[in-house]
């Protein structure tokens, strides 16, 4: 099961010692989650890729993803057989490792294969340091420390692009953002060095459901690999869909059904009886993919129709990322003000949706209208969709948690944010896609002219310059809208489904 | 045990032994390697080429790498061009005297050899009178060092030099001045020559760069057709 919270750890330890190193190391690890949404441009030219392909960036971020997900489920049962600190320190240096390769890597293999492990090492320690939070504090005080773990990883994860950007810009270049992991992870892993060697952590039997995880892990790789274009100009999906997207079928329809038989499933699909959790689980992973939609296609829409650095791009997606713990903090206010979770989670979706609506109407000149002093119009929008993405979290979340009984929390809260990843792997994946085989199929006819070849070349390259530009607008007024669509079948599904339990029906 | 007993006798005999089989028939000396790869490369039915120019190469040289399948003259390659702080790739098609260039949007047009020399005319690379195959020959004092693997291949190494005059006929922007280091990795018997390296102040008298060639594929037949304009 994924991340069981099991019996508490001996209280001789110095508790807040051990959960500020850990949760040091949760942050460093959830700040890289997205990095390098505003740091793709030199991180593409330095492994010797064309910005006209930026297709060839997408495993970059799609390999983060799925290397978080493939280690995540089993995370937590590792660390249950073989000690929490000792998982959280052996991740961390997969981490660490990840991050060596990331920043060395002189090829585009290298570097995906370097996001994949810090992805495996980062996403084990969500787990791993949510189940020693647990294991340190009893039951009773357990809910602030494991909200305070959870609050960390997701500050992490908003101020990501923005430390991405700030170092791309300076004169470190990118590599910095990962060489800096490793002297930071090498030294909390001294510091628990003691801790590690002690041998006082109790270890447990834990039944690991490795057919299951493999089996998700699969299915969610050929579906990956099977919306991955590889070749835009042709087709918005990859080259093998046709054989891939079956497989990934397969996997999941197997998946399935050996969850439903095996003694100590991965997920218990028994959850999905309750149309709240289903429901719940369906927006969650929607809002995950808005999300990435906002964090890959701001920064490079600033990028590439703006004319921003990396630091302008990250400043820009920061005005929608503040707006995202904002939102997260009223939507659980209002959410236990209202009794409604339903009210709060659509209304959150449809904000999000109304933000993207926005954002899909703009030109070149919509940063510069002001709205209230020195406050634009574009700030205003941007902020909406990070709030309206934030409302949604907690009366999801709760929604989800209560449709699972009391001590199958931590795997639901677990499964949440898997649902939340899957969302932003299949979304992002899906979006690039299509997103550039429309490009293409938007320029497929425009000829670039060329200096000295032709005769009023300047007059010529200027006019060429305004219609990229706009196939650019064009193909992200299609990405946000389409976006749109998704949030409001999301907030219609939320309205449908979700409602507060006072306990799980099938208990 | 006495000095020149039986056994280290026959110690020593085995290690002779396994010593004369292990080194094999020794491969030609340096000269004769790369005039003999010379000669394999330039009568290749096709191969597939990659080459990288790394280092200090100036505002002018827009290219910084190219890959793709060559019959000399024919070629079909994926260009990478230096704009700033980026990258953009182009594709460009040499068939009989006509070229054709993908750029960034939209689809093929067709060039004249002289419009295409502005930019990179990517036949001097492989030209059999201009082209590095050729330069291979006036390679000076070619010395064969160790064996190397390059992409599963055991090739020998051969250093020597190589005129400006001569590497300047590769890439126009090249210095024609003094003489660059050469470094050939070449496989015996089949001559097959797997990568190349030139190196030195090729675009700046102050400041190095290196041009790399990595060839695979070798006599794979390549056909080049001319695409669809528009």
């Amino acid at each position: 099961m994924i991340t069981p919270f099991r019996s508490p750890r001996p209280r001789s330890v110095n508790r807040p010692a051990l959960l500020s190193l850990t949760g040091a190391g949760l942050f460093l690890a959830s700040l890289d989650a997205y990095v390098v949404v505003t740091a793709l441009l030199p991180m593409l030219t330095s492994v010797h890729i064309a910005v006209n392909r930026p297709e060839q960036a997408t495993p970059i971020i799609t390999g983060f993803l799925l290397g978080y997900l493939a280690v995540m489920p089993i995370a937590g049962g590792l660390s249950d057989r073989f000690g929490r600190i000792r998982v959280f320190a052996a991740c961390l240096a997969l981490f660490a490792f990840g991050s060596f390769l990331t920043a060395s890597a002189p090829s585009l293999s290298q570097l995906v294969t370097g996001r994949l492990l810090q992805g495996a090492g980062g996403g084990a320690l969500v787990p791993a340091v949510l189940a020693l939070a647990a294991d340190l504090y009893p039951s009773g005080d357990r809910s602030p420390v494991l909200g305070a773990v959870s609050a960390l990883q997701e500050v992490g994860s908003v101020l990501g692009p923005l430390w991405g950007g700030l170092v791309t810009a300076s004169s470190f270049g990118w590599t910095w953002i990962f060489w800096l992991n490793i002297p930071v992870a090498a030294l909390i892993v001294w510091a628990l060095w003691p801790e590690i060697r002690s041998r006082r952590e109790e270890r447990r039997p834990a039944n690991l459901d490795w057919i299951g995880a493999s089996l998700a892990t699969a299915g969610l790789a050929f579906l990956t690999l099977a919306l991955y274009g590889t070749n835009p100009e042709q087709s918005p999906v990859g080259e093998g869909f046709l054989w891939q997207a079956p497989l990934a079928i397969i996997c999941f329809g197997v998946f399935v059904w050996y969850e439903r038989r095996t003694p100590h499933p991965l997920i218990n699909v028994r959850w999905f009886r309750d149309s709240s959790f289903g429901g719940s689980a369906v927006t969650n992973a929607i809002a995950g993919a808005g999300l990435m939609v906002a964090l890959v296609y701001i920064p490079v829409l600033a990028n590439a129709v703006f004319s921003m650095n990396a630091s302008g791009s990250a400043l820009l997606l920061v005005r929608l990322m503040l707006g995202i713990p904002i939102g997260a903090l009223l939507g659980g206010w209002l959410a236990h003000r209202m009794r409604s979770y339903r009210f709060v989670a659509a209304l959150g979706l449809v904000l999000a949706a109304a933000g993207f609506l926005m954002l899909s109407g703009w030109t070149e000149g919509s940063l510069k209208p002001h709205l209230i002093g020195p406050l634009t119009v574009a700030d205003g929008e941007l902020f909406l969709t990070g709030l309206g993405l934030g409302l949604e979290i907690a009366p999801v979340s709760a929604a989800l948690l209560d449709a699972v009984g009391e001590a199958e929390r931590g795997a639901g809260a677990s499964f949440l944010i898997v649902m939340r990843l899957v969302g932003m792997l299949v979304g992002f994946s899906l979006v690039a896609g299509f997103g550039l085989w429309e490009f293409h199929r938007a320029t497929a006819h425009l000829l670039p002219p060329l200096p000295g070849l032709n005769p009023n070349f300047a007059a010529q390259f200027a006019f060429y310059t305004l219609k990229v530009k706009q196939a650019i607008f064009d193909e992200y007024h299609l990405i946000f809208r389409a976006t749109a669509i998704a949030l409001l079948v999301g907030a219609a599904v939320a309205a449908a489904t979700l409602r507060p339990l006072a306990r799980p029906r099938w208990q | 045990m006495r000095a020149g007993s039986p056994p280290r006798i026959l110690a020593a005999g085995l290690a002779l032994a396994i010593g004369v089989s292990a080194c094999g028939p020794q491969p030609p000396d340096g000269a004769t390697l790369v005039k003999q790869s010379s000669q394999r490369m330039l009568a290749l039915k096709g191969f597939h080429f990659q080459m990288q120019i790394t280092g200090f190469t100036g505002p002018d040289e827009l290219v910084q790498s190219a890959q793709g399948d060559a019959h000399p003259p024919d070629l079909h390659a994926k260009v990478n061009l230096k704009q700033g702080a980026i990258l953009l790739e182009v594709e460009v098609i040499f068939k009989a005297d006509s070229v054709y260039l993908k750029s960034f949007t939209g689809g093929w047009q067709q060039l004249t050899a002289a419009q295409v020399a502005q930019y990179f005319d990517a036949r001097l690379l492989f030209d059999p009178q201009a082209g590095l195959f050729a330069a291979m020959r006036d390679t000076t004092a070619p010395s064969r060092g160790n064996s190397e693997k390059v992409d599963g291949h055991d090739a020998h190494t051969v250093d020597g030099m190589l005129q400006g005059t001569r590497v300047h006929q590769l890439l126009p922007l090249i210095r024609e001045q003094g003489a660059y280091h050469a470094t050939y990795w070449i496989e015996s018997p089949s001559n097959n020559l797997w990568r190349a390296r030139v190196s030195g102040n090729l675009f700046d008298a102050s400041q190095a760069a290196t041009i790399v060639f990595d060839f695979t594929s070798h006599d794979h037949p390549v056909s080049v057709t001319p695409p669809p304009l528009g």
